[in-house]
C-alpha cells in the first residue's frame, strides 16, 4: 500500500485546467521527483494534496485514508505534510530556533524548554545548531532552507514536500540540497519533491514522474527520460534541460 | 517684568487645578491610546475576514470615522445623543469618541503594514496546519505592530494633542484649565506660550520613548536610517 496516492486528480481555475487528471503513488521511505516546464501543473499538484487550494475532482489518499472533501480536518492533514517552500518562506519576526519552535508549542502541544530541545535535534540534523539565534535576514538563501526544512522536519510529518528547492539558490547549492536530501532518504523520511533542475533530479532519485500540462506523460528511470524517449514532450523538455546545464 | 510675576502669581495660585487638568489630558490619551489600538486590531482582524459583509461594514468604518472630522462626532453625541434619552459624561463621550476615531486611524496604518507583510509567510504558517487566528496572532500582528511603530507613535502624539479639543464639550482638561488661567489675567500670549511648551514637553518625551521602542522591536533586516 503506497504511503500517499493520487488517483485522477483535477484541478480548474476557471476555465483553465492546471491539473488534468494526475495519477501518482509515493511509497513510505521513497524519495519521488516530479518534473516538468514551467506552468506544468507541479506547485499546484503539492498545493492541492495539502489542500493550500481545493482540487476540483480525485481522489488524495495518504495511510489510505482520503484526505479531500469536506469532512477532512484540513489543520491535521497539513500538519502531517511538511512544506519547504521555493522562497523558504521562514518567519523573519523569530530567530531560527523560533521558527523551528513556533508549531511544536503551538500545535504539538509541547513545553517552550521541550519544544527547544526537539527544535536543537532537528537543527542539528541540517547542520544550523551555531546559526539558532540568528534571524532569517541574517542568513544566506542555503542556510533559510536549511531552517525551513528543520521546521518542515520538527513536526515529525508522514511526508515532506519539496516546491522547487534550487531555483532560489546559486547552481553550486545544488549538491547540498541533493546532500540534504539523501539524508531524509537514509533517515527513511518520505519525499515528494517538484523541480525542473535534472542534476538535482539526478542526484536524489531514480525514478522521475513528467509532468505536462497537467498530465503525467512518463514515469521512468531518469535515464531513459533523458535519453530519446519515445514521447517528444519528455524528449524536448531534456533536452532543453541537460544542454542548459 | 510685574505682568511675568502677577502671571506666575497666578499660575502658582491654580496650579492644583492646571495640575489636575493635566493629569486628566493624560489619563484620556492613555486610555484612548491603548483602547484605539486594541479596537484597531480588531478591525485589521475583521479586514481580513472571509464574509464579504464583515469586510464591507469594515470599510464603512474606518472610511466614516477617517472621512468625520473627530469635533463633529464629539459634538454628535454630547450634545445629539441626548435629544434621544441618552446622556453620557463628558468623559465617556472623549472616551467613546476617541477610540471610535482613533481605532480608525490605526486599523489603517496597520492595514498598510500588513499589504506589505510577505504573503508566502502566512502560506507557510497555514501549510503547517496553524488556524487563521493563529496565523494573524503568531505570525501578522507581530509583524505589523512592529512595521507600524513610526505611524502609532504619531497617533499617539496626535491623541495626546487632540485631548485639546475636548473642552469643548466640558471636559476639564489641562488646555481647559489654561483657558480659565488665561481669562483670569488676560494675559492670553503667556498663557498660551506655557500651554504650547507642556505639549512640547510632552510630545518630546512620548517621540524619545518611540525611538527606543522602534530601536528594540525593529524586525531583523529592516532598513534603518542612520
Amino acid at each position: 500500500m503506497a504511503l500517499l496516492e493520487v488517483r485522477d486528480l483535477v484541478k480548474r481555475f476557471g476555465e483553465t485546467t492546471i491539473l488534468n487528471g494526475v495519477n501518482l503513488r509515493v511509497q513510505k521511505g521513497e524519495v519521488k521527483v516530479v518534473m516538468g516546464r514551467s506552468g506544468s501543473g507541479k506547485s499546484t499538484l503539492l498545493r492541492c494534496i495539502n489542500r493550500l487550494e481545493e482540487p476540483t475532482s480525485g481522489s488524495i489518499r495518504l495511510h489510505d485514508r482520503e484526505v479531500t472533501g469536506p469532512s477532512v480536518d484540513i489543520r491535521a492533514l497539513r500538519r502531517s505534510v511538511g512544506f519547504v517552500f521555493q522562497q523558504f518562506a521562514l518567519y523573519r519576526h523569530l530567530s531560527v530556533l523560533d521558527n523551528v519552535t513556533l508549531a511544536l508549542r503551538h500545535l504539538g502541544g509541547l513545553r517552550r524548554n521541550e519544544a527547544e530541545e526537539k527544535a536543537r535535534h532537528e537543527l542539528a540534523r541540517v547542520d544550523m545548531t551555531e546559526h539558532r539565534h540568528k534571524f532569517p535576514a541574517e542568513l544566506s538563501g542555503g542556510q533559510k532552507q536549511r531552517v525551513a526544512l528543520a521546521r518542515a522536519l520538527a513536526m515529525d510529518p508522514d511526508v515532506v514536500f519539496f516546491d522547487e528547492p534550487t531555483s532560489a539558490l546559486d547552481p553550486l547549492m545544488c549538491r547540498e540540497v541533493a546532500i540534504l536530501i539523501n539524508r531524509l532518504f537514509v533517515d527513511g523520511v518520505t519525499v515528494l519533491c517538484v523541480t525542473h533542475d535534472l542534476t538535482l533530479a539526478r542526484l536524489i532519485s531514480d525514478r522521475v514522474i513528467f509532468l505536462d500540462r497537467g498530465r503525467v506523460c512518463a514515469e521512468d528511470a531518469i535515464e531513459n527520460l533523458s535519453s530519446g524517449h519515445a514521447d517528444p514532450r519528455v524528449q524536448e523538455f531534456f533536452g532543453q534541460e541537460a544542454s542548459g546545464r | 517684568m510685574s505682568h511675568w510675576a502677577s502671571f506666575v502669581a497666578d499660575l502658582l495660585d491654580q496650579l492644583p487645578l492646571i495640575l489636575t487638568g493635566l493629569y486628566q489630558t493624560l489619563l484620556l490619551a492613555a486610555i484612548v491610546s491603548v483602547t484605539g489600538l486594541a479596537l484597531g486590531i480588531v478591525v485589521l482582524h475583521l479586514e481580513g475576514s472571509h464574509r464579504r459583509l464583515v469586510r464591507v461594514i469594515v470599510r464603512g468604518y474606518i472610511s466614516f470615522f477617517v472621512g468625520t472630522p473627530l469635533l463633529v462626532l464629539l459634538f454628535l453625541m454630547y450634545y445629539g445623543l441626548p435629544r434621544i434619552g441618552l446622556v453620557m459624561t463628558p468623559f465617556a463621550v472623549a472616551l467613546i469618541g476617541f477610540t471610535l476615531n482613533v481605532a480608525a486611524y490605526n486599523a489603517a496604518y496597520l492595514g498598510t503594514a500588513r499589504n506589505a507583510l510577505d504573503p508566502a509567510e502566512l502560506e507557510a504558517a497555514r501549510a503547517q496546519g496553524f488556524s487563521e487566528r493563529q496565523v494573524f496572532f503568531l505570525i501578522m500582528l507581530p509583524q505589523v505592530l512592529r512595521m507600524s511603530i513610526p505611524a502609532l507613535t504619531n497617533q499617539v502624539i496626535l491623541n495626546l494633542k487632540d485631548t485639546s479639543i475636548a473642552f469643548l464639550i466640558q471636559y476639564t482638561e489641562f488646555f481647559a484649565r489654561m483657558q480659565e488661567l488665561a481669562a483670569t489675567n488676560f494675559q492670553f500670549f503667556k498663557a498660551y506660550a506655557v500651554t504650547a511648551a507642556v505639549y512640547l514637553a510632552l510630545v518630546s518625551i512620548i517621540v524619545l520613548v518611540a525611538r527606543v521602542v522602534e530601536k528594540r522591536f525593529l524586525l531583523p533586516g529592516s532598513y534603518t536610517p542612520s
